[in-house]
This record gives C-alpha cells, sequence and structure tokens, in this order.
C-alpha cells in the first residue's frame, strides 16, 4: 500500500475512531488501557499535516472509552462513551477535564452518535439495554428507549431526525421512531431478526444465496455494530459474533437480509457505509482485517425469487496485528480516505481506492 | 464496571460464530480430550452361511466385550456405563446386553443401555458414552454395536404402518425398502452401473489386498463359537478371526454379470451394495487425563460429530450433508482429513457423496468397506472408529473421518484423530 499514515497511541488499546465534520485533517480516537477490560481511556485529538499525524490533545478519563461522536453544531466538541456508564463532552478549548458529564446509565456506554440533521441532540446506548437521547446543554437525558439487552450500538438516520435505530446482543435491529406516540411500546416501530431467513408464508421453496446455497438464517448472536446507508434512506447494514454483515431494508422488517456479505473470519466489530458510493461499506473486524465492500446493489441482479444477493468484497486491508475495532470514512477530498484502528495500539489512515481489485 | 463481565464479554464475541479451530487445535492434546484406548471388533462374517451364523447378538458382544477389558487391561469396575447400538434385536436387545456385559466380565455396578439409531447405532454409541464423559456424568464408558443378522434379519423388523402414517407422503416414503429407493437415487443422480460396480470391485481388491497383508489383525479380536456344519449337520467349536466376506478375484467384469435386485434396467445388485453380516464392535472412551493417570495406551481421539436429516427417498445423501457440518463443527476441511470411512451401504450412495464432497477415492475406505465385508447395522459405526484409527496409525497419519447414510433420511459423521 503507496499511501498509508500510521500514528500510535502508546499505552491505551484503541476502540473507535472519528473524522471530524468540520476538519478534513482533524480525527479523535476513543480508546482504553489493558483492553478496556480495566483501567483508564484517553481521547487522542490527531492531526493530519504534511509530517503525517501528529497528536494534537488528549484527555484522560477514569474509566475505558469504548465510542466518540464530534459535535455536528461545535466543531471544536467531542462526545466520548465510558466504561463508567458515562457520557463526557470535552472541547479542544479546554485542556484536561470535559465541559459536560452526563451519567445515567447503569453499566458501560457502548456508543454515541450525533444526530446529523437537526444537530441538537446526540444519544447513547448501553450495556444496561437503554438508547438515551441528550441536550449537549442538559445535565440529565432528554428520553430513554428501553431494549431490554446489551445495546452495542445506536445511531440516528442520517435522513430523519427522528427516526433512531440500534442492534443489540438479542441479535435484534430495533426502529425507534419519535413522532409516534410514547405508547406502551415506547416509540418502538419495528424488531427485525437479524439472524432469521425471509419469512415466507405457503412458500416450498428454501431461500437462497445468489452463490447457489440455501439461506436457513443462524443461531442468534450478537450483533456489534450497523450503520445507515447515506444514500438509500430505508437501508440498514449490521455485523456482528456471527461473521456476516448483512443489509435489511427497513421496509420489509420480515423479509430477511437483502445482501448478505461473507467473508471475515471472527466477529464483525465496526462497519460503516461509504459517504461517497451507495453500494461500499467499509467493516473492521476480531479478525485483525479492515475490509471494503459492494453490496452488490449497484450491479445487475437476476431479479429472482427468495434469492438473497451475496455482496462482493472490494479490497482487505491487514496492516493492523490485533483486533480491528474501528474504521471511519473521510467525508472530503476525491473520496476513499479510511482511517482505522485496532489493538494493536495504532491508528492508520490510508485510500481505500489502492485495495480495491481491479 | 466489573472486569471480569467485561472480560467475558469479549470472549464471547471472539468465540460465538466462529469455527471451532481448526486443523492446529485438533492436533492439541488437552487434558479433557475424549480418547480411545481400546477400539477393537470381532471378525464380520455372512448373514446366513458365515461362521457366526450361529451365534447369538449377544454373544458376539459379549466377546467383543471380554476382549476389550483383555486387551485394554483395564479394571472392569471403573468402566460406569456401557452402550450397545443393535438395530434389529427385539425389545431394542435391552435385555439381553445387559446380561452379555455380566458375562463378559463386568461387575452389576456397570450400568448398559441399547440404542438404535439404524446404520449408526455403533457410532452414536461411541458419541453418547463421549458426551456423557464430557459432561461429567460418567469417566469411563464403552461405546458398542453389534448385530446378528443372521439370526434377527427379516420382516418383523419393521411395525406395519398405521394409517395415518401412511396418508402422509414424506412419512410413508420412510418404509420403501433401501434398495429400492437407492436405485431410484442411482437412476436420478445419474451414478451408472459401471460406476457403481467400478467401486465395489476395488472395494474387494483393496480388502483382499489388505487381508493378505494382515491389516486387519490388530482391530479383530478372535472368537470362539459354535458352528453347525451345514454338509455334515454336526456342531463344532472354531475360532473366528477372519473376515469371511471378503471374496478374491472380483472384477468390474465378474461384477456385470451379475442381475440387478431391484428393477429389470436397475443398477444395484448384490455385487455393489453391502453384505448382510454379523460382527460386534466395541470402543473405550475416557478422558485423557483419566486415560494417564490408569496408564492407559492412547490410540486417538475423538473430536465431534454432526447428525443432519435429509429426505427419506435420499437417505444415501446422508455422509454427503453430515461431513460438511462437522467439518463446520471442528474448523477443519477436506484437505485436513487423511482418512474417511464412509460406509458403503450401497456403492452408488457412497460413490455419489464422495463425487458431490471432492473427496479422491485414495482417500475413501483404504480396507475396503461394507460391501467386500459387510454391514452389521448396529455394528458398523463402532467398527469403523478401530479401522480408521489402526489405519491412521499405520500409515502414520493423523485425522480421519467415519460417517454412514442412515435409514429414513439421516446422516452422521464423525471427526477423530489418530495418536
Amino acid at each position: 500500500m503507496a499511501s498509508l499514515l500510521e500514528a500510535r497511541t502508546p499505552g491505551f488499546n484503541p476502540y473507535s475512531v472519528k473524522y471530524s465534520p468540520y476538519y478534513d485533517s482533524r480525527l479523535a480516537v476513543a480508546s482504553s488501557s489493558n483492553y478496556g477490560i480495566v483501567g483508564n481511556g484517553r481521547l487522542f485529538i490527531l492531526g493530519l499535516g504534511p509530517q503525517g499525524i501528529a497528536i494534537e490533545k488528549t484527555y484522560d478519563t477514569n474509566d475505558a472509552q469504548y465510542d466518540l461522536a464530534w459535535s455536528e453544531i461545535n466543531e471544536n466538541q467531542c462526545a466520548v462513551a465510558c466504561g463508567d456508564g458515562s457520557i463526557k463532552l470535552f472541547d479542544l478549548n479546554v485542556p484536561e477535564f470535559p465541559v459536560m458529564n452526563f451519567h445515567e446509565h447503569k453499566r458501560e456506554t457502548f456508543s454515541v452518535c450525533w444526530n446529523p440533521l437537526t444537530k441538537d441532540t446526540f444519544l447513547s446506548s448501553s450495556w444496561d439495554g437503554t438508547v438515551k437521547i441528550w441536550s449537549p446543554t442538559r445535565p440529565a437525558s432528554l428520553k430513554t428507549l428501553p431494549v431490554g439487552n446489551c445495546t452495542y450500538s445506536a445511531s440516528f438516520s442520517p435522513h430523519n431526525p427522528s427516526l433512531i435505530s440500534c442492534v443489540s446482543s438479542d441479535s435484534h435491529l430495533r426502529l425507534f421512531d419519535l413522532r409516534t406516540p410514547v405508547n406502551a411500546k415506547y416509540h418502538l416501530v419495528a424488531q427485525i431478526p437479524i439472524h432469521s431467513p425471509p419469512s415466507i408464508p405457503q412458500s416450498t421453496i428454501l431461500p437462497r444465496l445468489s452463490n447457489g446455497t440455501t439461506y436457513a438464517g443462524a443461531i442468534p448472536n450478537e450483533a456489534l455494530t450497523h450503520d445507515w446507508n447515506k444514500y438509500s434512506d430505508t437501508v440498514i447494514a449490521t455485523g456482528g459474533v456471527d461473521r456476516t454483515i448483512r443489509t435489511f431494508d427497513i421496509r420489509n422488517p420480515t423479509g430477511g437480509p437483502t445482501a448478505v456479505l461473507l467473508g471475515h473470519e471472527f466477529a464483525v466489530r465496526k462497519l460503516q457505509w461509504s459517504p461517497h458510493a451507495r453500494d461500499v461499506l467499509a467493516s473492521a473486524g476480531y479478525d485483525m482485517t479492515v475490509r471494503v465492500w459492494s453490496d452488490g446493489s449497484a450491479m445487475p441482479f437476476p431479479q429472482e425469487e427468495n434469492v438473497i444477493r451475496v455482496g462482493q468484497e472490494l479490497g482487505l486491508m491487514n496492516r493492523h496485528t490485533e483486533f480491528c475495532t474501528g474504521v471511519d470514512w473521510c467525508l472530503f477530498g476525491t473520496g476513499g480516505w479510511v482511517a482505522s484502528v485496532g489493538w494493536d495500539e495504532r491508528v492508520l489512515v490510508w485510500d481505500a481506492h489502492t485495495l480495491l481489485r481491479r | 464496571m466489573g472486569a471480569l463481565d467485561r472480560l467475558s464479554q469479549l470472549g464471547n464475541q471472539i468465540s460465538g460464530g466462529a469455527s471451532a479451530g481448526g486443523k492446529a487445535k485438533l492436533l492439541e492434546k488437552n487434558p479433557d480430550d475424549i480418547v480411545v484406548t481400546a477400539a477393537l471388533r470381532t471378525a464380520i462374517t455372512r448373514g446366513g452361511k458365515g461362521s457366526f451364523k450361529d451365534t447369538a447378538a449377544a454373544d458376539l458382544m459379549a466377546g467383543a466385550l471380554k476382549s476389550i477389558i483383555e486387551r485394554s487391561k483395564i479394571n472392569p469396575a471403573l468402566v460406569e456405563d456401557i452402550v450397545v447400538g443393535t438395530v434389529l434385536a427385539p425389545g431394542g436387545g435391552a435385555t439381553e446386553m445387559r446380561a452379555a456385559a455380566l458375562v463378559a466380565g463386568f461387575p452389576d455396578s456397570t450400568a448398559v443401555h441399547t440404542l438404535n439409531r439404524q446404520c449408526s447405532s455403533g457410532l452414536q454409541a461411541c458419541v453418547d458414552i463421549a458426551n456423557a464423559i464430557r459432561s461429567g456424568q460418567i469417566e469411563v464408558g464403552i461405546g458398542a454395536g453389534v448385530e446378528s443378522m443372521s439370526t434377527q434379519y427379516g420382516p418383523g423388523a419393521v411395525t406395519e404402518f398405521s394409517e395415518l402414517l401412511e396418508s402422509h407422503p414424506e412419512a410413508a416414503n420412510c418404509k420403501v425398502p433401501m434398495g429400492v429407493l437407492s436405485e431410484q437415487m442411482a437412476k436420478a443422480k445419474g451414478v451408472t452401473r459401471a460406476v457403481q460396480d467400478q467401486f465395489a470391485a476395488a472395494s474387494f481388491q483393496k480388502a483382499v489386498k489388505a487381508q493378505k497383508a494382515g491389516l486387519f489383525k490388530e482391530e479383530i479380536a478372535p472368537l470362539k463359537v459354535k458352528y453347525e456344519d451345514p454338509k455334515s449337520g454336526e456342531t463344532k467349536e472354531i475360532v473366528v478371526d477372519k473376515d469371511d466376506g471378503i471374496r478374491e478375484g472380483v472384477t468390474v467384469e465378474s461384477l456385470g454379470k451379475i442381475r440387478a435386485a431391484f428393477a429389470k434396467d436397475g443398477s444395484i445388485h448384490a455385487g455393489n451394495a453391502s453384505q448382510v453380516s454379523d460382527g460386534a464392535a466395541a470402543v473405550l472412551l475416557m478422558k485423557r487425563s483419566t486415560a494417564e493417570k490408569l496408564g492407559q495406551t492412547i490410540l486417538g481421539k475423538y473430536v465431534n460429530a454432526s447428525i443432519v436429516g435429509v429426505p427419506p427417498l435420499l437417505m444415501g445423501l446422508g455422509p454427503w450433508k453430515a461431513i460438511p457440518k462437522v467439518f463446520e463443527l471442528t474448523g477443519i476441511t477436506k484437505e485436513d482429513v487423511d482418512i474417511f470411512e464412509i460406509n458403503e451401504a450401497f456403492a452408488s450412495q457412497c460413490l455419489f457423496c464422495a463425487n458431490e464432497l471432492g473427496i479422491p477415492a485414495e482417500k475413501i475406505n483404504p480396507k475396503g468397506g461394507a460391501i467386500a465385508f459387510g454391514h452389521p447395522l448396529g455394528c458398523t459405526g463402532a467398527r469403523q472408529v478401530s479401522t480408521l484409527l489402526y489405519e491412521l496409525k499405520r500409515t502414520n497419519q493423523k485425522i480421519g473421518v467415519t460417517s454412514m447414510c442412515i435409514g429414513t433420511g439421516m446422516g452422521m459423521a464423525a471427526v477423530w484423530v489418530a495418536e
């Protein structure tokens, strides 16, 4: 790989990396000592320059850091999900300490996501089985959405500020719509079983993958990550312990996956759709690889009944030497720049175009 | 919060859903491995004509069990449970197998039960014992199998189907005779008589060669039985230590002359299907840590087994589905396997499964199979263990798979590692 920039996070194992939505040269990394099992966390603010990647600032927390989200409304602020259940808001103009501390989750906070449309709220998900919505200016949460089991990842829709999705250890993708009344279901509008095959009543044809094998579904496995497609407002990709990435169309909750991406040899820890192409996504896994995929939606596909598309792996980045835990696409430039982090205490910035199999 | 919780959560994320570790993991030796410290069988003899034609199934089993005590020198009181796979015995053979264990020298504290999973009963017996050891229920056990088709094979083997079963087409298919459905399957899957005969002739030739070279000596425990000479009518005691179904000089040409058994234009005949036979086999299993404490010689270890279902009419496809599943469970591929012992119920189905899975001919049944020396139903699964482990050892190879199709549409496969 010709163009690969590298930075180290000595003593800390990264869990998440995010490009700033304001600057193409700024990155943040949430990390933890001792692989996030016990010990402190550290937020690294990195700057990309002609000399490579420089560590510009660091912020320490008492417990591990598992995720971060840049503020969409203030270019200097960044929310961090912490192992003690808190979310801390850091301001790059304020050294050392957070400017806000949001502490309601009773167990580890595993993800944070800023609302990209209204920009005035962010959400968090936790091992305590809840998703909480916050205002950066208020210490108490605005809303709590019950999930009921360890929620590894939650996200706002990039197309609709009221739609919230999450995946959790019970192998389900849940959708909440804040426009619905708070009835008994607390805004829950759909619950998609990730492991299940399409439910086709009165059909004797077993669903098949486009590679010919039958798709009978799988044993439920923990879902660790998911992301909304940036172009199609109904498409979500999920990944998790069963090594498989699946895409779903939320309009058809019982229809099973629309595409299946096979290749990771261990759990998929993080996936992110490309902001530049509607069919491309990147995933980071415990098999120490970052893979770039096409879900196949840009390719012609014979419309056959009960056939699920198998996506294509476009390239594989294997320079990490430990579990890959985070990956993010740069919003700026020609498109294709990716930052990845792993437990090898390294941040790698690289151009996905150099991986693509021609 | 709790560091231990976080650690176990991470552990589950890594181990969950992942394949089971592959070849390197398989070859590891751990104290909690389930190992085989003795595996043997009686000779397998021709049904109705062979040397065991006058020997009851329980007597065969008693002989095999006695031999396993002698060979392993295990204190019989340490064996906590014996499972005997047997298919045709009325009442499941439960009473006479308990009696056989007592005759063999096991104390009354050794429990016995029988089971019937048709042609895989012997393997299922070993798997049940292995699982009981793995779960901590028992420490030492014997998986065994026996069949006296001479004395117990007949139309009484299946109860008359009720109207309810007959009214359900797939259920009714469960009692279609093996030969008939194999004939249909061979036709449907395009397995010609010529390739079946070729496969069958090779089975005979391999078995003849193995027998001449004395390759069965290690696995066969000689048995002294009474035998009535059909010519003179006199009863005498003989020692049986040789498979008598193995015939010399079987070639594709000689098989080509046999008339098809199940259809006029059929392809299946007595020469390319498994023989009706008598025999017994037993496998002594325990944890590696136990074996080391007892000073037992370890022949190999049991890794895992798969059980699958297939349509009843395509029962011959069992191994085709069971083998990939056991690969998934153990994390290995067909390239990692040195020897496949796939039961030759019919040349057609064995060949079809091997071809579909892409298993090279030289890896399958190197000492011949049921076509050459017989398929005593309940015995076969346990018989394959000794056949496999001694051959792996002799050829200095490691990983083996035993597999078979099962009547009514199932398949089973197990992975073993020789040491």
